[in-house]
């Protein structure tokens, strides 16, 4: 497993933490990009809602209204969600995993305005290779990191052969790293299930003979 | 020596005929047990069911007194997108369907609240009530400018001038989806500003989950009296985290800051991987203290199904787990979160404001009555 790609992000963080934040840094200010990750041994499920405050909600529309139109059209909305998700990074095992955007949905002008309009973006990462055994998935953020606050967290996984292990993140949840371990799919199972009633029924009909004889 | 066919069949059936005794008769007793152990004793069941009649009678005295117009705007179909319809947002950002209280006479408005009020226990109606006053201090402040994320107003103040932004006593609005009855499904919905409240009716079963109450501010004055909406919520988290001993803390304190709810309003469905401390790892008294906070949440509902909602939990408790961030003395910034196989609770200051508090709480196998619903 290659460990060094985290190294590196944390050290990105480390920079970013040693850099001042903005004076006019305030609680009105933030910019909260929640993400939630989910994990199947195919793939990763990303959903990254972005809500900006009162105070910052102008700033954010004017990033990605780049024609000033006062509208998001497709384009632009797709430009923006495709530079949010440049600012993420995003590995398996320490190999990077390539996340397409699979759906974006932009609020009202007016919601953004008022603090509660969200972006609501949904993307996939293909995971090649992560057979049965542990893994590590890390995830990064640094999109517009001087205006943002972040949660990220996991999803417990569906598949009931997916487990978290552990969680680490930074102080502010720019990253998350997750181990799991994926546990090997069972061919025998439904054969001994198979065999387990077949065996049931066995003993029932066996049950029911030595009455007959008797009545007989 | 060669055994008779019969004689075999016979030594084969006096091997197995333990095995099936016990899985005909042995392991549905068992099974029967367990589910004993959470389920309602008869005696509470039709307590129960007594409390399901007082708030269907509620609801059509509320009813009755709503003209044929209002009644259309206040009732959805069980079904409908309204039942998750529901944000803790004020009127003007949050369109929120329903009846608005300050749009009702005195006799609606007094059967509403009555309808609320049966629904929930004495010391959830006043938590209610807390948050509500709480929102009309807000509103008669001009406040709301912290915490514009979520819940505020736009810069520069309050009320209309915020872009129609509105909020306080008159804003809060209730909702009644499918027909009251006894046996059938259906739900009440009451909230607006930093409070929703659903409750969900399945014959004797009454369901809070989910629901949001808030607080901003998070302490006020009125009638002389110092108000604290979320006080309980507040001093008895600090007092559990207290509690633990220092390696227990270890485990519960998250190494990271939490900034908001993260299965807020809209993340219906979501189960996220859990953190913190595992109750088992908790000696008696640290476990009564937690189920002490997470009554705070469940006992708002009626006395009744706030009974059964605990017995729940209490049997999950092996499983469920408390994380904690933030500072550890009471009056410092923090945020907790309890996280169990039928229940999650966030308490969440908002963006560093001790005075601003969103809570939630929900229930991943039960939000607006899943499990006891037939689809």
């Amino acid at each position: 497993m290659n460990v060094r790609r985290p190294l590196v992000w944390f050290a990105v963080l480390g920079v970013w933490l040693a850099t001042p934040a903005p004076a006019g840094a305030h609680r009105l200010d933030e910019y909260l990009q929640a993400t939630r990750l989910s994990i199947d041994d195919e793939r990763v499920r990303l959903e990254i809602d972005l809500t900006a405050g009162v105070a910052v909600a102008r700033e954010v529309f004017a990033w990605i209204d780049t024609n000033r139109d006062g509208q998001i059209s497709n384009a632009e909305g797709d430009a923006y969600a495709r530079q949010v998700l440049r600012s993420v990074l995003l590995s398996v095992d320490g190999q990077p995993a390539s996340i397409t955007l699979t759906e974006i949905r932009y609020p009202q002008f007016r919601e953004m305005s008022l603090g509660a309009g969200t972006i609501q973006m949904r993307a996939t990462a293909n995971v090649s290779a992560t057979g049965a055994g542990r893994h590590q998935l890390s995830y990064f953020n640094t999109h517009r990191s001087e205006w943002s606050v972040y949660l990220v967290n996991a999803l417990v996984p569906t598949d009931p052969r997916i487990r978290i292990a552990g969680q680490q993140r930074d102080r502010a949840q720019h990253g998350l790293t997750l181990d799991y371990t994926v546990r090997g799919r069972a061919p025998w199972a439904r054969t001994w299930s198979l065999l387990t009633l077949l065996a049931m029924a066995g003993a029932l009909s066996i049950t029911r003979w030595p009455r007959a004889g008797a009545r007989a | 020596m060669e055994i008779p066919s019969e004689t075999l069949r016979a030594r084969i059936v006096n091997v197995f005929r333990p095995l099936l005794i016990w899985l005909v008769i042995v392991l549905p007793v068992a099974v029967g047990s367990a589910q004993r152990a959470v389920a309602p004793k008869p005696a509470a069941f039709a307590a129960q069911g007594a409390v399901t009649a007082r708030v269907v009678a509620a609801a059509n005295r509320f009813l009755a007194t709503l003209g044929d117009a209002e009644r259309a705007r206040c009732t959805f179909g069980f079904t409908s997108s309204q039942r998750t319809g529901w944000s803790n947002l004020p009127t003007g950002i949050f369109q929120r369907n329903g009846l608005r209280l300050g749009d009702m006479t005195s006799r609606q408005r007094d059967a509403a609240l009555a309808l609320v009020a049966a629904a929930l226990s004495r010391e959830g109606y006043q938590k209610v009530t807390d948050i509500m006053n709480g929102d009309e201090v807000l509103r008669s402040a001009g406040g709301g400018r912290t915490g514009g994320r979520q819940g505020a107003t736009a810069p520069g103040g309050a009320g209309a001038r915020g872009g129609g932004v509105r909020f306080g006593l008159d804003e809060y609005y209730i909702a009644l989806l499918g027909p009251p009855s006894a046996t059938a499904p259906w739900m009440i919905q009451f909230g607006g500003h930093h409070l929703a409240i659903n409750v969900t009716v399945v014959g004797p079963n009454n369901v809070m989950t989910p629901s949001l109450p808030a607080a901003q501010p998070a302490k006020y004055t009125l009638n002389g009296q110092t108000i604290r909406p979320l006080g309980h919520e507040n001093d008895k988290g600090f007092a559990l985290i207290n509690a633990l001993n220092p390696a227990q803390q270890k485990q519960a304190i998250l190494n990271y800051e939490v900034r908001d709810l993260v299965l807020g309003p809209g993340a219906d469905g979501k189960v996220i991987q859990p953190e913190g401390i595992l109750a088992s790892a908790l000696d008696a008294v640290q476990q009564g203290l937690l189920l002490d906070v997470v009554h705070e949440w469940v006992g708002i509902l009626n006395d009744e199904a706030a009974a059964a909602k605990m017995a729940e939990i209490k049997a999950n408790l092996p499983r469920t787990w408390f994380a904690w961030s933030g500072a550890t003395k009471n009056g410092g910034l923090a945020y907790y979160r309890i996280q169990g196989p039928t229940v999650v609770i966030e308490y969440a200051p908002q963006q560093g404001d001790l005075d601003h508090i969103h809570t939630i709480y929900r229930d991943p196998t039960n939000d607006y009555g899943a499990r006891l619903v037939v689809p």
